[in-house]
This record gives C-alpha cells, sequence and structure tokens, in this order.
C-alpha cells in the first residue's frame, strides 16, 4: 500500500532498511495503558526490530490543544522530529491512532508550507534544535503489514488464534481524514482484518468498526461517549464477536471501560477488548501472563481460555 | 453496458408499517451515477420508487443518501465505485433521519438546527437607511468561501456519530454555518453566535472526523475547531467543561511535556464538583481495582523548557 501525499510516505526510509525506529509511544500508553507499551516492546523483541523511545518528546497534542491555538501542535511536533533527526531516525512510529493522525497532519503542515516549516524552525532555533523534513510517522500495525509482511508474520504464528471471532475495531485517527491518513481507504480498510487471518483469527465484519468510540466526549457528556460505545459493540456482538482489536489506547479505555455503563441501554455485550501489539504477540508465543491482560477491566484471558489457547 | 441491480429501501410511512427491499436491474453503463441509475429504474421499471434530486451536478445537495454503507450524494457517485462483485448497489435513506418515502426522509432536525443559527447577517450599527456600504477585505472573505460552498445536503450530518446517539447536538453542518457568520466582519453578533453555538453543544464534537468526507470539501471538522477557538479566544461560557477541557490539557503539556491523565479528569470536571467526581468514581474504582489508574504525580519530560518556549513563543493561553 502507498500514498501519493507530501509525507515522505513514498520513500523506504532509512529506519526501515536497518530495522530501527524511533519509537512515540504518547501519553496513554505510559499512563493508564501501560500494559500497551510493554507488549509493545515484547512484540518488537519477537520481530527483531529496535524500536527506539523518543524520551524527551512531548505530547502530540492529543487533537485537543488545536481548540485552543492554531500552531502548537505543529511545533510540538516539529521538536519531536527535530528530536528523531538527531538521532538518526527518520521513521517514527506510534501506537496511538490520535498520536498518529495529529502528528501526521502536523508534518504535512510542515511539509507542504515553507512558511510554516520556517515559523517552526524560527521558534526552535531558540533552544538549539531544527526540523530538516526526513520524518515520516507511522502506525505500529502499518509496520507491521509493509515492512514485516503479513506473510513472514504468519509464518512466526506459534500460536495461532484458534478461529477467535475478532471484530476490528479501527476507530478514526488512523484513518481519517483520508488527505492525513491515506494509507488505506477510509472507507473500507481491511487491514486489520489481514493481520487477525493471518494470526489465525476470524475477522468480524459490522458497521461500527470505522466509527467513533467517543473518547474525546467522556468528560463532556459521559452517557453520550458510552452510548456510542454501546452501539458500536451491540453491532460487533450481533455479528458473533467474541473480542475486539484496537490499534488505538484511547478507543481502548472507551470499549474496555464503558460497556458497563451502556449495558442498561443497549443490553451486555461485556467484549474484551485487545490492544494490536497483544494480541499479535501472543500469536507469536509471548506468554499471555506477561501481556498485562489482568489490567483490562473485561478480563480477555476468559475468551482465550474458552478457545482452548490458553489453560 | 452492465446489468445493475439496485437494492433499494422501499417504505412509504403513510401505508407501510415496516420497511421492505426491492431489487431492480437497469442495463447502463457501469460508470453511470447511481442518481442516473435510480431515474432508469423509475422511467424504465418502476415510476413509485421516490427520491430526492435535482440539480444532478452536485450544486443543489438534494440526493444525499446511504449508498453501498456510505453516505454521499448520488448524483456524484459512479455505480462502478460502490457495486459489490455481483454488481449490486445498495441504496439506503440517509441515516439519523426518519424515512417519509423510500429514500426521502424528513429533513426538519436538520433544517430546525439551521433556522436557530438566525442564519443572516446581523450588522453592527443600526444603519437601516444602508447609507454605506460594508466592505469586507479579500482576506476576511477567503476565510468564509469554503463554508459557502455548502450545499446542506446533510451528508455530514447522516454520518455524525454524535447525532446518531444525542439528537440534541447541533451537528456539523450547523457549526460550520456558524463560523461562517462568526468570522463574518460585518457581522455584530459574534459574541452571540459563539454562546448559541455553544449552548447547542459545539463541545460535544467528539473529533471523529467522519464529516471529512463532505462532498463539497467544507470540512466542517476543522471549521468547528475553528468555531471552538474563537469561543476561547472571546472567552464565551468558559465555565463549561469543553473549554476548560481544553485549557487543562493545554496547561499540563506545557507544565510536564504530557497529557496529564489524572489533572485533566479534575480539572475539567471540577476539583470542588462533588457530584460530578462521584458520577466517574465507580469507573475509577474499577480501574485501580485493575491497577490501571494513572500516575497522581507526573515528572516533566527531559527538556520540558523547550516546550514551555514554544507555548511561550505562540502566545498559547492556558487558563
Amino acid at each position: 500500500m502507498s500514498t501519493t501525499l507530501p509525507l515522505n510516505d513514498h520513500t523506504r526510509t532509512h529506519s526501515a532498511q536497518t530495522r530501527r525506529y524511533g519509537f512515540f509511544p504518547g501519553c496513554v500508553a505510559k499512563e493508564s495503558c501501560k500494559e500497551l507499551f510493554n507488549s509493545t516492546m515484547l512484540l518488537a523483541e519477537k520481530l527483531n526490530i529496535e524500536l527506539i523511545e523518543l524520551t524527551a518528546a512531548s505530547c502530540c497534542g492529543a487533537s485537543v490543544v488545536n481548540d485552543v491555538n492554531r500552531d502548537i501542535a505543529r511545533v510540538l511536533n516539529a521538536r519531536t522530529y527535530a528530536q528523531a533527526e538527531a538521532l538518526g531516525l527518520d521513521d517514527v512510529i506510534t501506537i496511538c491512532s490520535t498520536c498518529t493522525g495529529h502528528m501526521r497532519a502536523a508534518n504535512k503542515e510542515l511539509l507542504e508550507s515553507e512558511e510554516r516549516m520556517d515559523h517552526a524552525n524560527a521558534i526552535l532555533g531558540k533552544f538549539g534544535a531544527k526540523y530538516q523534513g526526513n520524518v515520516t510517522v507511522r502506525h505500529l500495525l502499518w509496520l507491521l503489514i509493509d515492512d514485516i509482511g503479513l506473510d513472514t508474520l504468519r509464518s512466526m504464528v506459534v500460536r495461532p488464534l484458534n478461529g477467535l471471532k475478532v471484530a476490528p475495531f479501527y476507530g478514526c485517527h488512523i484513518i481519517r481524514p483520508e488527505s492525513v491518513n491515506g494509507w488505506e481507504s477510509a472507507r473500507k480498510p481491511h487491514s486489520l482484518e489481514d493481520l487477525i487471518t493471518a494470526i489465525g483469527g476470524e475477522p468480524v465484519d459490522y458497521a461500527g468498526k470505522t466509527r467513533c468510540c467517543g473518547f474525546h466526549i467522556q468528560l463532556e457528556k459521559d452517557n453520550v461517549a458510552a452510548d456510542m460505545v454501546g452501539q458500536n459493540m451491540r453491532m460487533a456482538a450481533d455479528h458473533g464477536a467474541e473480542a475486539v482489536l484496537t490499534p488505538c489506547p484511547l478507543c481502548h479505555l472507551a470499549l474496555d471501560g464503558y460497556q458497563a455503563d451502556s449495558a442498561d441501554r443497549w443490553g451486555r455485550t461485556d467484549l474484551p477488548t485487545f490492544h494490536l501489539p497483544q494480541l499479535v504477540a501472543f500469536a507469536l508465543g509471548v506468554p499471555a501472563d506477561r501481556l498485562g491482560l489482568n489490567k483490562h477491566l473485561i478480563d480477555p484471558r476468559d475468551v482465550l481460555v474458552a478457545r482452548e489457547l490458553v489453560s | 453496458m452492465a446489468k445493475i441491480t439496485l437494492d433499494i429501501f422501499r417504505f412509504d410511512e403513510a401505508v407501510d408499517d415496516v420497511p421492505h427491499r426491492d431489487k431492480v436491474v437497469v442495463d447502463v453503463p457501469e460508470t453511470m451515477t447511481v442518481l442516473d441509475a435510480l431515474e432508469t429504474a423509475k422511467a424504465e421499471v418502476d415510476g413509485s420508487i421516490s427520491f430526492r434530486r435535482s440539480c444532478r451536478s452536485a450544486i443543489c445537495g438534494s440526493c444525499s443518501m446511504n449508498i453501498g454503507g456510505v453516505t454521499g450524494l448520488a448524483c456524484k457517485t459512479p455505480c462502478n465505485t460502490v457495486m459489490d462483485e455481483d454488481f449490486v448497489v445498495k441504496v439506503d435513506p440517509m441515516p439519523n433521519f426518519q424515512p417519509m418515502k423510500d429514500l426521502v426522509v424528513h429533513m426538519d432536525p436538520f433544517w430546525d438546527k439551521y433556522a436557530r443559527l438566525k442564519p443572516y447577517l446581523q450588522p453592527k450599527d443600526e444603519d437601516s437607511a444602508h447609507a454605506t456600504e460594508r466592505r469586507v477585505s479579500p482576506d476576511d472573505m477567503k476565510k468564509l468561501v469554503d463554508v459557502a460552498n455548502c450545499v446542506m445536503c446533510a451528508t455530514c450530518y447522516a454520518l455524525c456519530p454524535v447525532v446518531s446517539v444525542d439528537p440534541a447536538f447541533a451537528g456539523p453542518a450547523a457549526i460550520a454555518y456558524a463560523y461562517r457568520f462568526i468570522e463574518d466582519v460585518r457581522d455584530g453578533q459574534r459574541k452571540e453566535r459563539i454562546a448559541q453555538i455553544s449552548e447547542d453543544y459545539l463541545w460535544l464534537c467528539a473529533h471523529c472526523y467522519a464529516c471529512s468526507y463532505c462532498p463539497k470539501h467544507v470540512d466542517p471538522n476543522d471549521r468547528i475547531i475553528d468555531v471552538k477557538r474563537a469561543a476561547i479566544k472571546d472567552r464565551v461560557m468558559m465555565d463549561e467543561r469543553g473549554p476548560r477541557h481544553a485549557l487543562v490539557v493545554t496547561k499540563w503539556i506545557k507544565k510536564v511535556g504530557m497529557l496529564h491523565e489524572t489533572e485533566l479528569i479534575a480539572g475539567t470536571i471540577g476539583r470542588f464538583n462533588v457530584r460530578g467526581l462521584l458520577k466517574v468514581a465507580p469507573l475509577g474504582l474499577r480501574m485501580a481495582y485493575k491497577g490501571k489508574l494513572p500516575p497522581v504525580f507526573l515528572k516533566p519530560i527531559p527538556k520540558v523548557d523547550e516546550v514551555r518556549t514554544i507555548f511561550d513563543a505562540l502566545e498559547v493561553p492556558v487558563s
């Protein structure tokens, strides 16, 4: 899959060639979803790739700071890209859809306009940094499919999922807007389905897979956010899903945390939600007890037991 | 030419209790638009098939409908981009609306939200004689032209997941149109307009970008952010959760370089809002039980001074 966007996506990065990537875990994987961070590192070890964390990077802006100032997210992310370049890493890998979408949007704004790039660099110059414009931002999901490859992944599977019915949940910021992401069709994406199939699961098709989890309005009106979770999980359950797979920790917090709160209106669903690297790492042989599955509010170990994947 | 099957939602609220579907086969070029295929079906097979249409050129905004699961203008959608391997094109009325007859829906909630904007210029002065012209610079006008392209097809409203669960939400088109008046230099009701759209749940937008599928590239998603910025700039309804949330996120990024999950929950709900905090307590307790609570104290990231330099250079408000 490729794109014609001015986002450096068309070139195979030096990082991809050397299997050394800049790693931007994002805030939530360092705070309430540490199991995502840990399982990502375990998966990287299995894949024999090096994820080098950009430890001095700031928050990407979380799709919220734009509400306050037009330029802040762009310049904050330019600082992150400058740090990646200084470490010789031109490929920055994210594990959060909101980070992916907003960091790519910032990169697009910088790469499309000399004026905006100069503006950002004038500020970075105050502390001796400069962004040269060589960074590509990609999600771990894209790395798995483009750099590792589905065939290779399939060949590495030691614990196939035994036909586990998994509902992919793309959510929003990894596919929309298409002008920013564009790695696959936002209307008919299939990367998660391909991945689920490759590791021995059976993907479940349902209309909710590209809809919003409501995370960003949980604090604005929690019942509306819970309804958005309930609506989507109802659809997944009605199509036979036993579990959900998401590339985004914000979606994870919403789906894992709010199904209970929407049960009175949408019926109980109780679908366990896996972080992307958890399920892939599990299939590749990482022991279940190292993946932080016990941290989920809806325990995913029950479906693994039911499918005789763990005892 | 190809035999294309239109799988059409059929319903007449005057006589039907439940909808049914009809499959109509038309022999047309694959590249024909869905609207022209529907016109062919109506002319040659079944004259009772109902749908709205007028211009056939994506200017009038009448023919928005759900095509193969995606809402958009039928006149702008070629059959071969939406049909399945058996040459079937599924057409349904727009979601988030009450069906009236076949693909025609009741548009009233959409128009009501538009009418609430008072969608006409209300000048600052009382110059009822219109003695002088009101001039707009090209730069000021440039801000408005994107929204002026809106044809009110309601595609964005039909796609909006917030509208689907809370019909009180103004929806993308109304907020984009509010922006068109808020940013018009000739208008004198800027603050009142920002307050009105805030009351109609401006801050309930879930940042999902479903409205980025706008067939006229109005991109309501970006205009919604513009209106939120206007609200913060003019300090309208700053005690509401929306603006408080945006500012507390921003404040803590400046302080520690990261999103501070614990602080932003307390800061958005209000540290002394006991009832609000009690409402999130059950989820908090469930998370605590699983050892999943975010840290209460966060160490600033290395070189956090650089982050603060950026905030200061851009004069970003944090309260």
